[in-house]
């Protein structure tokens, strides 16, 4: 048994410990109700619920509700993080209702999807939420049968008391345990005694999924409701000069064409508060394909912005920084990474002496690598709800950081927090996307100005030419063997717009003497954010690419390579403040090399490709087996290996990881928005190739190290090696390696098809 | 007036007849399953069937629609016992959700022509419809799982 | 109606090699085919005389490398692919999503041609174009253009067992199908044939009222 603390917040503490991303504490609320979230759903319950804390709703007919805190964006967090609940509450999962919360963090936490973070960060909360609650039950249940405590055991959402034969299911006493004081010291279950978490667990809206029940942001609907699209700039760079809607408000069904602003001049952003254009020309009209119609009669001049100012609020105060105004041309930003990797950049880390280790190296082995931006495609386009009077607001939609969002909600409509109200919806996707909230707070300040309820909508051009990109990087690495082949420095200068994808500490920092990590940034207009783990999956590419090719220089198996420099790390590491495990890298290393038959005769006929990649502290490996078909190259099978700690839901982790490697192999070869003058040259799946069916593998091996290592991250980690993979297989197929992404080689015979 | 078919009900909706069928079925009608995805056939999210074909409903004009017979997800099965459904459910598929009405509408048309597909005969059938989550593999099993629970008619 | 299609066919056999000895053209139709007993009964008839009666192989392969510009142009060149997969846009790559040709060039399951191509067009960039009998050739006479040569479509047009079982009347009349007008109306954003509709029209028949003369194998200029 462990024992952990429980603790009493004030808001303000989970809002700062929600900002610095860790020691997440929960606060139980003892009888304050929920706002029903029901609404979306088709869910016909009764009200007469006991809520015996944030997560737990019981009503006197035994029906039990587990409330899920966090967005669900398809990670499976709403069947997940219950589920953790459950395992401590002691009740049948089959029989347990799953809902998702509102907003609202002092009742359940920090609410955000994304950087691996939902299982890690409401692990330890919900299993004491869940102890908690059945420490709870079962003091009411003694105090009711006048026995002791510790004499109630529970099994399975029914209390014992063994002596006296008397039992109670828990909906029995829960109007009476809800009036009981949350316990101080809370006893967990061992690990070993799990029997939700661990075992596969189906998610618990798959049914309303394939019968096609309103569950996501765009299904929302309410009387009276209007529909509003923004006319954004064509090119980011550019803002409105003029615009003539006479012809527009012409059109049938159309309210309203107007300008608003986003942010005032001035205005403090957060680090989510990512906008591209700051200036709206809205349409608002009754129905979606009307406005859409409508849209095209829009007469408008654009005019460049120029350079323009933003605002960071922060500990520092405010700071003020220049958007550039350029309208910029994919090529001409491949030309200006190349100026700028020429120049002296900031170090980020130094162990040893690498430039004479370099000087003095009998062999050189340099490349440069470059991946473009990414758009992140969600299927559900950006949009969302709301209602927002003079004295409350109500938006409902899809957003990963609702938490994130308020402040500046409460900013931009001048209401208090707790006169807004956030409901999140199942998401169509996010990938990082929908942390950036600019979208809801466009439907805000629509609804506020037209005095209605009213759904923003981004079609998928506007959603795919809006920006907020994964960023486009490059890196140059640079390996020194000495004359017995010996690897003796490594050097990596990595640069990109707007930021350098380099993490100096991870691997294979820690595992060279010598040792340079430097990183340089060009500012820019396009706007960019997270995408999956942004800088990994840049790094697993060209980093797990030039491993490979290295290793070949050596004569070594690529496998091994890296296992005797995660060897070194970890028997005498170098530096300090490296990241990574290295047992725990090397783990996933030896799993796939087993589970794969590395250089087994029978897998001969594939070209192999490795790779494993550390982030969101969770370890990941891929080997893709590819072969030649219709005279391109395929992914036909993929083995991974993963160490995530304790696997909450297993079926549903082997889902997302399978889901990753597709993402990754599509993403690796098709995988890449450009620019010219500052247009997005696709605006659409005709022309952003997204991997399909047939493109997809035949078979995806997963296999999960198994240890009791608290959960760590799980959406983010199998998607960047996937590209690592695909490179170094790409290498064996086609005989060269490739260096810039996206990898895609044109089908040289159409007669194939 | 125009007069539609949906899911055995007769529905009379006062839209311009160049109205896609997705947004008279979303907007006019309240069926939300069928989804936007990109509004120019690319993706499959919006596949409802018409007289039993898989069109893509948001570059299907409402006036095709008039007089045959349309199925939604919502009416795919009254039960929600489609084979296809079940399959879906079985192995687990979706991830975000997104697009599985459209994935699920698509492959009934292929079980309905083709009792047994192969894989070929899946990826003939469902490249038209885009998983972004990647949920692809299980897609491929969730469809031979129907096609065999087709046949054993349970 | 099987036997009716035979003898043209025997009829080019013989005489591509007779008359590829004598003139630079190495395919025409002559007027002693129309000796033939099937051909007597056939619509050929009409026009063959009239094609023999202005023969004129200059002519008419000059007026069929205009009518080659618009076949290999993607408008046209897109639905008449060299495998199972449609072309598609003006740089003519495999169509996305790669929807089968199917046995009667329909499509296959849940990607049948008319399920995205609607009767008419729509209004907006990257939408399918329309048209109600939208279709690739069948699978049993593919009537590739895709990678032909000038010389290799003129002979795989005029021959019934490769134009789709078109006689010649009916290979004139082909000009008006709709679907082959579509290519002169074919949505937004996609670029236009690179002769009017009139223009083509002209040039087809001509071509073939000269004598339906192949170019050389062997003398290629202009366009691919």
């Amino acid at each position: 048994m462990e024992k952990v603390n429980s603790n009493y917040s004030r808001r303000a503490f989970l809002r700062s410990s929600a900002l610095v991303g860790g020691g997440l504490m929960i606060h139980f609320s003892g009888l304050s109700r929920f706002s029903p979230a029901e609404k979306l759903g088709n869910i016909d319950l009764p009200e007469q619920w006991s809520e015996i804390n944030g997560y737990v709703k019981i009503t006197a007919d035994n029906i039990i509700k587990i409330i899920c805190p966090n967005p669900e964006f398809g990670q499976n967090v709403m069947t997940s993080l219950p589920m953790i609940v459950a395992e401590e509450l002691d009740v049948e999962w089959k029989k347990v209702i799953v809902e998702m919360g509102p907003h609202d963090n002092v009742k359940l936490g920090p609410q955000f999807t994304g950087g691996s973070n939902s299982v890690r960060m409401y692990w330890r909360p919900l299993r004491q939420a869940g102890a908690a609650a059945r420490h709870m039950l079962k003091e009411a249940a003694a105090q009711t049968w006048g026995v002791p405590v510790e004499e109630v055991t529970t099994k399975a959402g029914t209390l014992f008391h063994e002596n006296s034969g008397k039992s109670a299911r828990y909906g029995d006493v829960a109007s009476k345990a809800a009036t009981i004081a949350v316990p101080k010291d809370i006893k967990l279950k061992d690990v070993k005694n799990f029997n939700v978490v661990r075992h596969s667990q189906k998610n618990v809206e798959g049914e309303k999924i394939v019968t096609g029940k309103p569950l996501f942001g765009v299904d929302y609907t309410q009387e009276g409701m209007l529909i509003a699209m923004i006319e954004h700039p064509p090119a980011i760079g550019l803002k409105i000069k003029s615009f003539d809607a006479s012809q527009t408000l012409q059109m049938p069904g159309i309210k309203d064409v107007f300008t608003l602003k986003l942010y005032e001049e001035g205005f403090e952003q957060g680090g989510f508060d990512t906008r591209t254009f700051n200036e709206l020309l809205v349409v608002v009209g009754k129905t979606t394909w009307e406005v859409m119609n409508a849209r095209k009669k829009l007469v408008v001049e654009w005019t460049p912005a120029g350079d323009t100012k933003d605002y960071a609020g922060g500990r520092n105060g405010k700071t003020e920084r220049i958007v550039p105004g350029e309208l910029e041309t994919t090529e001409k930003q491949y030309q200006k990474m190349r100026e700028y990797a020429d120049r002296p950049a900031q170090q980020l880390r130094k162990d040893g002496d690498p430039e004479t280790a370099f000087k003095n190296a009998a062999q050189i082995i340099e490349r440069t690598y470059t991946a473009p931006f990414l758009a992140h495609n969600c299927m559900e386009p950006m949009n969302f709800f709301a209602h927002v009077t003079d004295e409350k607001a109500l938006l409902v939609g899809p957003l990963q950081a609702p938490g994130w969002t308020e402040p500046t909600l409460v900013k931009l409509l001048n209401l208090p927090a707790d006169k807004i109200e956030i409901q999140m919806t199942r998401m169509g996707g996010g990938f990082g996307r929908r942390a950036y909230g600019h979208y809801l707070m466009e439907a805000a300040l629509i609804s506020k100005k037209i005095k209605a309820p009213v759904k923003l909508m981004y079609t998928r051009e506007d959603d795919m030419t809006y920006g907020v990109y994964r960023p486009m990087y490059t890196a140059t690495y640079r390996a020194a063997l000495d004359a017995d082949k010996n690897l003796v420095a490594f050097h990596v200068k990595g640069g990109g717009i707007p930021e350098h994808p380099i993490h100096a500490n991870r691997f294979p920092a820690g595992a060279l003497d010598n040792y340079l990590a430097e990183g340089w940034q060009i500012p820019s207009n396009i706007t960019t954010g997270a995408f999956r783990a942004p800088r990994s999956n840049f790094n697993a590419a060209a980093e797990q690419s030039f491993l490979d090719e290295v290793a070949e220089a050596m004569g070594k198996d690529p496998i091994e390579f890296r296992l005797e420099l995660l060897k070194r790390a970890k028997e005498k590491p170098v530096g300090k403040n490296n990241e990574y495990d290295a047992d725990r890298y090397a783990g996933v290393l030896k799993l796939i090399k087993e589970k794969s038959g590395w250089n087994k005769p029978e897998n001969k006929k594939y070209n192999r490709g490795v790779a494993a990649y550390f982030c969101h502290s969770s370890y990941a490996a891929h080997v893709v087996d590819m072969v030649m078909k219709d005279g391109q190259p395929y992914v036909e099978r993929v083995f991974s290996a993963m160490d995530c700690g304790i696997v909450v839901n297993p079926d549903a982790a082997t889902n997302m990881v399978q889901g990753a490697v597709v993402d990754g192999i599509g993403n690796a070869f098709y995988g890449g928005l450009k620019h010219k003058d500052g247009a997005a040259l696709q605006n659409n799946f005709n022309k952003y190739r997204i991997i399909r069916i047939n493109e997809a593998p035949k078979k995806i091996e997963v296999s999960f190290v198994q240890n009791d290592i608290d959960p760590t991250g799980l959406g983010e980690p199998p998607f960047p090696p996937v590209f690592g993979a695909v490179a170094n297989a790409l290498y064996r197929t086609l005989g060269n390696r490739l260096y810039q992404q996206p990898f895609s080689v044109p089908a040289t015979d159409k007669r194939a098809f | 007036m125009i007069k539609l078919t949906i899911n055995k009900k007769e529905h009379s909706v006062d839209v311009d007849p160049d109205t896609p069928l997705l947004w008279v079925l979303r907007d006019t009608l309240n069926l939300v399953g069928t989804k936007y995805g990109c509004g120019v056939a690319q993706c499959g999210a919006c596949v409802v069937h018409l007289n039993g074909e898989a069109v893509r409903s948001c570059v299907t004009k409402v006036s095709r629609a008039e007089g045959k017979k349309v199925v939604t997800i919502e009416g795919l099965s009254e039960t929600h016992t489609h084979p296809l459904q079940k399959a879906w459910l079985e192995l687990d598929v979706s991830q975000c959700g997104y697009c599985q009405a459209g994935q699920i509408m698509s492959a009934a048309v292929l079980l309905r022509e083709n009792k047994n597909p192969t894989d070929q005969d899946i990826d003939d059938a469902m490249a038209g419809n885009i998983c972004r989550c990647g949920t692809y593999l299980r897609i491929r099993e969730a469809i031979h799982a129907a096609a065999r629970i087709q046949q054993k008619g349970v | 109606m099987k036997k009716r299609y035979e003898l043209p066919g025997r009829t080019i056999a013989v005489l591509v090699c007779l008359s590829s000895l004598i003139i630079f053209m190495n395919f025409r139709f002559k007027t002693q085919s129309l000796n033939r007993k099937a051909a007597r009964q056939s619509a050929h008839k009409e026009i063959l005389l009239e094609a023999a009666a202005g023969k004129d192989s200059a002519a008419s392969v000059k007026a069929f490398a205009e009518v080659y510009k618009v076949l290999m142009s993607p408008r046209c060149m897109n639905c008449h692919p060299s495998g199972d997969v449609p072309l598609q846009g003006d740089d003519s790559h495999l169509h996305a999503m790669l929807p089968k040709r199917g046995k009667d060039g329909k499509g296959l399951y849940a990607m049948k041609c008319t399920n995205c191509h609607q009767p008419t067009n729509l209004e907006g960039l990257n939408k399918p174009p329309g048209h109600p009998d939208w279709h690739l050739p069948p699978a049993n006479m593919k009537m590739v253009f895709e990678g032909r040569t000038r010389n290799q479509l003129a002979k795989q047009l005029v021959n019934p067992r490769t134009n789709g079982n078109k006689t010649m009347q009916q290979l004139i009349e082909h000009a008006d199908d709709g679907l082959v007008k579509a290519g002169w109306n074919p949505g937004e954003g996609r670029t236009l044939p690179p002769l009017t509709h009139a223009e083509f029209k002209k040039a087809w028949i001509t071509w073939i009222e000269t004598g339906a003369y192949a170019p050389s194998a062997k003398k290629q200029s202009g366009t691919k």
